[in-house]
């Protein structure tokens, strides 16, 4: 009999039964797999991009009554959906997909009779609303001139800038991917593990002469993998919906890692403090809830309260949501996602330790 | 047997369990033999599951001590455990895995590869292989976890409570199952409330009361040393009991317990 020291042989055994048992407790399933999908499904075909308007961004540079009167001129166009700022954040708004089309109206423009060309930059991701646009422009600038002889040489140049397409799957996918992570963690242990506590399954592995310990590992490690399978099935239905991915999948397998440690960490805190079922499902859903509506799964954080905003930033699941969407949507580093590993490092250490000093095997 | 020359297989010596206020258990101390069937007596709180828990090293023991098999129970209770079967009062299984998927589980936990379908066969569940414990009847429970506590042959089989809550007929059957497991040379010890269990299974009897052992003997010498004393029963002896009228009208056989 050799029951001691470091068993492989164990720890695939255990791993194999909890990856087995997850994948046959269909509410388990449910919860965590099907119902993020859903969302997805639904969010995705209901496409809240469907708006017909133009969005422009107008850059003043001359500051006069005349660049004055051709913007205004253009702000009553009602398939202009208009934005004003200086040249660099409009035209950075443009490249980042937020715009369609930016004119730039030159300082020296109406100055000394002068009229050199406005310049519209089309984003390449947009390419029929911003040629159309320009189109718009160009026959607001003629009628501005009407009358006036001669004509301008050039009225409206336009310059193609290289732009990224974002949509709201774009958007979402990252999120949905940071809530999946925070559900597989919190409930899938808080109500599995309490579950073998009440019942009396844990006791029974307490009779065997094998650390319990191997089974906590297994149950991590399982869920570290199907966390991973599940991130790649939302990917792959966030791809067939349109999802652009611009960073690469190490960087994101990290985040989706490091945060299921953090949740699985919180999901160990409560079902080793709770005795059944009951005591563990409110507390969990007290700590889900607030993150999937206040963590920016949805919806963008900008929207918020600045209060609000404020205290929500340092969620956990704020941290690996960001982390997620700057790897997905900006192509980031993880040497760039400084800010967002410190915070998830700091969370795995608090949630660990709580963890650690609540978990109860009885 | 307990005087028998070989050493005791179980040695328990002045064991003490105490919860809070209550002294669960207060100065027990027994032997078991080799091969013997002893039962531990007593009613419900009487300290008979704690007192088999601190033996089986689930529970740490206050003061006293255990020695299973030559290990002292306090110091390797992962060694008595890997000796010993242990099947737990209402003891439950992992739901989603079926009785081969369990057995071959805890078998692994024992370091050991088995042979789930010749188990089964012994306790008679062998057209339940594929089925999940939830949904055996309280008799197939109660066997299945026999023969879980069977994968690493164990030295000493412990029992807490095997038959409480089955009809009389799953508990009749019970009893053959652990005759058999007697009849293979394994050592069992178990708790109960039925006393016709006791003398049915049991060569010595304990008998617990308020964390203490009161009687410790054969069935047959503690009925015996009773009437010694001349104690009569109020009522007439009858040759039947209500249990026997009813056995007689619903017969032996294991019902339909699916």
């Amino acid at each position: 009999m050799r029951p001691f020291g470091v068993r492989p042989g164990v720890f695939w055994a255990l791993f194999v039964a909890s990856v087995r048992m997850f994948v046959r407790n269909r509410a388990a399933v449910f919860f965590s797999l099907f119902l993020p999908l859903i969302i997805m499904l639904i969010f995705g075909v209901l496409n809240f991009e469907g708006s017909t308007t133009i969005k422009l961004g107008v850059v003043d540079e001359a500051h006069n009554e005349a660049s004055r009167n051709i913007a205004s001129a253009i702000a009553g166009v009602e398939s202009f959906e208009i934005s004003t700022g200086d040249r660099d954040e409009t035209l950075a708004a443009l490249r980042d997909g937020e715009l369609e089309l930016a004119l730039v109206i030159p300082a020296s423009w109406g100055e000394m009779r002068e009229w050199p060309a406005l310049t519209a930059y089309a984003a390449t991701s947009a390419q029929q609303d911003a040629h159309i646009g320009a189109l718009i422009l160009n026959s607001i600038v003629l009628r501005f001139f009407a009358g006036t002889t001669p004509l301008p040489e050039s009225m409206v140049t336009v310059e193609q800038v290289a732009a990224r397409d974002l949509g709201y799957i774009d958007f979402l996918v990252p999120g949905i991917v940071g809530m999946t992570v925070m559900q597989l963690g919190l409930f899938s242990v808080a109500f599995g593990f309490v579950q073998l506590k009440r019942t009396g399954a844990l006791r029974r592995l307490f009779a065997t002469p094998t650390s319990p310990v191997y089974f906590l590992g297994a149950q991590v490690a399982s869920r570290l993998i199907i966390a991973s399978f599940q991130v790649a099935i939302l990917f792959g239905v966030g791809i067939w919906f349109g999802l652009q991915m611009f960073g690469d999948y190490a960087s994101l397998a990290v985040i989706v890692l490091l945060g299921s440690v953090i949740f699985l960490a919180v999901g160990f805190a409560i079902a080793g403090w709770a005795k059944n079922e009951d005591q563990a499902a409110p507390v969990a859903n007290l700590i889900s809830l607030p993150m999937m509506f206040l963590s920016g799964v949805f919806f963008p954080r900008d929207a918020m309260p600045e209060f609000l905003a404020n205290v929500t930033q340092f969620m956990p699941l704020t941290y690996v949501n960001e982390a997620l969407r700057a790897i997905v949507n900006d192509g980031a580093s993880l040497a760039a996602l400084g800010p967002q590993l410190l915070g998830m490092g700091v969370w795995a250490v608090i949630t660990f330790v709580l963890a650690v000093r609540l978990f109860r095997w009885e | 047997m307990a005087t028998s020359s070989a050493p005791p297989i179980i040695f328990a010596r002045d064991l003490h369990k105490r919860y809070g206020a209550l002294q669960a258990v207060d100065g027990v101390g027994f032997e078991v033999a080799e091969g013997e069937v002893f039962g531990i007596l007593g009613p419900n709180g009487a300290g008979k599951t704690t007192t088999l828990e601190m033996i089986e090293g689930m529970r740490t023991i206050d003061s006293g001590s255990a020695i299973v098999d030559g290990i002292d129970v306090s110091r390797d209770p992962r060694a008595v455990k890997a000796r010993i079967g242990i099947q737990l009062q209402a003891s439950s299984f992992f739901d989603e895995l079926n009785l081969v998927e369990l057995l071959k589980l805890f078998g692994h936990l024992y370091g050991r590869q088995v042979d789930a379908a010749k188990l089964l066969a012994d306790v008679e569940l062998t057209d339940k292989a594929r089925s999940q414990v939830r949904t055996l009847s309280g008799g197939q429970k109660q066997r299945f976890s026999i023969a879980a506590a069977l994968v690493n042959e164990p030295r000493v089989l412990f029992l807490d409570e095997p038959t409480t809550g089955l009809d009389p007929q799953a508990r009749r059957h019970l009893w053959g199952l652990v005759r058999q497991i007697r009849e293979r040379g394994h050592t069992v010890v178990l708790t109960t409330h039925y006393m016709e269990e006791a003398e049915e299974l049991c060569d010595r009897v304990a008998i617990m009361d308020r964390g203490r052992i009161i009687a410790l003997d054969t069935p047959a010498k503690l009925v015996g040393s009773l009437l010694g004393r001349g104690f009569t029963k109020e009522r007439v002896e009858r040759l039947a009991n209500l249990e026997d009228v009813f056995l007689d009208l619903t017969g032996h056989d294991l019902r339909n317990e699916d």
